[in-house]
């Protein structure tokens, strides 16, 4: 079975560093970008299999990543990283292009298992 | 021959006339007359003395008149009773009835004297404690108005008067909407003095605009009544909450930043942590540098807790400062030393330009090392990826100072914002996704450098190019 690619997303080095490290260690791919334009570019050239993605990044945040992505009719599971107090409906994340949303301070634990969630594969 | 008992004179028949030194009566004219009549037989000489009599007689009693005119004038005016000596002629009773009189006029005059003495003190009194309220009153910060039972302005504080923007010299007795333009108050405090209950307190919440900003007021209306119940007027304090809403709201702005900040390094120890118990340090390279990032965020964790203590004891005034001389230079260096591993992990060169060592400065060791670990913290904080912060020192020989500068290639303050850099929880609103922060590190600094060692503390920074941050202090001699 191929091993599933996953796109992270994050301008902070420590997150960027644990979630990569929880995630090969997971036996997944992982490719990562510092911002969301990066993002953008890499989604387009590795067609990932999931995006995990920070809210608050230089250049395109988050949530105008996972927008432009359905727009361009890119439809990447993306799960989105979120500091304090996000105030979109589960709707209107939906909407965006968000499928899940996982809330700052998370436990790496956490992120493997929605990650596993959303690919359908055991965690 | 006699004619009165009082004097005699002996009268010459061959004298016409005399200084006669009589008190003579009235009706002893016709008695003279009489017995000159009688002696008008002893011829004409006698008449003449019995006309000459009666005109000296009229004479006497002219200035007998007088005298007593001037005596009881003088007891009048003077006060001292004279009890004036009563003739034993017609002016008799009359003077007797003078004297009674005037004793009774004396005694009205002395207890009118005693009231108007009493009154005066009263009044004395009254203007005293007047003058008192006043001075209180006026002294108070808050807006004093005291308005009377027919809503006319009895006093009002300077407080006031800036507050309500009126003149404070030209209320008196005026009524009072025509110098308070609030119709909410003037209606409030009507229905105070409608009240009419003594106890009546009213305390309402008042927003007004004021120098183009608006501002809160805590209004305390109350009623004042007489000994018999009525109203006798109204005191209103305006209590200015603007600044106290305002700093209730900085602390819980405070408070919510502050739990913010210190979840944040709490949150990457515990993720790493549980990396390290799930086994996902599979290396012994990789668990280092595990073990590393927890201890800095542990040590970022305990200078985030120091500054906040540090900020709080220091504004409490309770923190002890023990001054010495000390070389800024050896501080510099361990602070930058301690910084190091947060440049690294941006990539940012740390660059020392420092004076020798043996130029030293009196103060507190741990505050100057505060200072200087703060303005490093925000030069690196504030840098992105691959820049420099520079620490230059420079040694003034001429003025004996040595000033310190933390120069940075960050974002910048926008100029708007450098007046309100080192104010506290002030955050430069185009910085705050660059960094987190408290808003207390350049607060602290300041009063650390300024209040405490007297030195002085400066900035410059230019958007998309850095910011410099120093301090001057003066040499140990």
């Amino acid at each position: 079975m191929d091993r599933k690619k996953i796109l992270v997303a994050d301008d902070e080095s420590h997150i960027l560093n644990v979630v990569s490290l929880k995630l090969r260690n997971a036996g997944f791919d992982v490719i990562t970008a510092r911002d969301g334009a990066e993002a953008l570019k890499l989604a387009g050239e590795q067609t990932p299999d999931l995006i995990i993605t920070d809210y608050h990044m230089p250049n395109l945040s988050g949530l105008e990543l996972a927008q432009r992505l359905r727009a361009s009719g890119q439809n990447i599971p993306t799960l989105m990283l979120s500091a304090r107090g996000y105030h979109l409906t589960e709707d209107e994340l939906k909407a965006s292009g968000i499928d899940q949303m996982i809330a700052k301070p998370f436990s790496p634990r956490q992120l493997l298992s929605a990650v596993s969630e959303m690919l359908g594969v055991a965690a | 021959m006699r004619l009165e008992r009082s004097l005699e004179i002996f009268v010459p028949a061959s004298v016409v006339a005399g200084v006669f030194l009589l008190a003579a009566e009235l009706s002893s004219l016709a008695q003279l007359v009489r017995a000159s009549s009688f002696m008008a037989l002893s011829g004409g000489s006698l008449i003449l003395v019995g006309a000459a009599a009666g005109i000296l007689n009229y004479a006497i009693i002219r200035r007998q008149s007088r005298e007593l005119a001037l005596q009881a004038n003088k007891s009048l005016t003077t006060g001292k009773s004279t009890y004036l000596a009563a003739p034993e002629n017609s002016l008799g009773p009359l003077v007797l009835a003078l004297n009674d009189g005037f004793t009774a006029a004396e005694q009205t005059v002395a207890s009118a004297l005693t009231q108007v003495k009493e009154l005066q003190i009263q009044l004395k009194v009254a203007t005293g404690q007047r003058r008192q309220a006043q001075a209180i009153i006026y002294s108070i910060n808050d807006a004093v108005m005291v308005t009377d039972s027919f809503d006319e302005m009895l006093l009002a504080n300077d407080a006031a008067a800036r507050a309500l923007g009126f003149d404070l010299h030209a209320i008196d007795r005026k009524p009072l909407d025509e110098v308070v333009h609030g119709t909410a108050i003037v209606q409030m405090i009507r229905d105070v003095r409608a009240s009419k209950n003594a106890s009546e307190k009213r305390v309402v919440e008042h927003r007004m605009r004021r120098d183009g900003k608006d501002s809160i007021f805590k209004l305390t209306l109350s009623c004042i009544t007489e000994a018999n119940g009525e109203p006798a007027g109204v005191v209103s304090v305006f209590h200015d909450m603007t600044r106290e809403n305002e700093i209730s709201r900085m602390k819980n702005e405070f408070v919510s930043s502050v739990s913010h900040e210190l979840r944040t390094p709490l949150a990457s120890i515990r993720a790493y942590i549980e990396m390290l118990i799930d086994g996902e340090a599979q290396d012994e390279k990789t668990r280092n540098e595990f073990y590393d990032i927890i201890q800095n965020e542990a040590n970022r964790l305990g200078r985030l807790i120091d500054n906040i203590l540090n900020i709080s004891r220091i504004e409490s005034g309770l923190v002890e400062i023990k001054k010495q001389p000390l070389s800024l230079m050896v501080i510099i260096k361990e602070a930058i030393d301690v910084i190091i591993p947060q440049a690294k992990s941006k990539n940012i060169r740390i660059e020392e330009q420092l004076e020798p060592a043996f130029y030293q400065v009196t103060g507190d060791r741990d505050m100057l090392y505060q200072s200087v670990m703060n303005l490093l913290s925000n030069a690196v904080k504030y840098t992105r990826e691959n820049g420099t912060v520079t620490v230059r020192t420079t040694v003034d020989e001429e003025n004996q100072q040595v000033s310190v500068r933390v120069i940075d290639t960050g974002v910048g303050i926008p100029a708007k914002d450098i007046p309100f850099v080192f104010d506290k929880f002030y955050r430069v609103e185009a910085n705050k996704n660059v960094a987190k922060g408290t808003g207390l590190g350049l607060s602290l600094v300041k009063n650390m450098i300024e209040t405490v060692h007297k030195g002085r503390m400066f900035v410059e920074s230019e958007v998309g190019r850095g910011s410099c941050f120093g301090f001057t202090l003066q040499l140990t001699p």
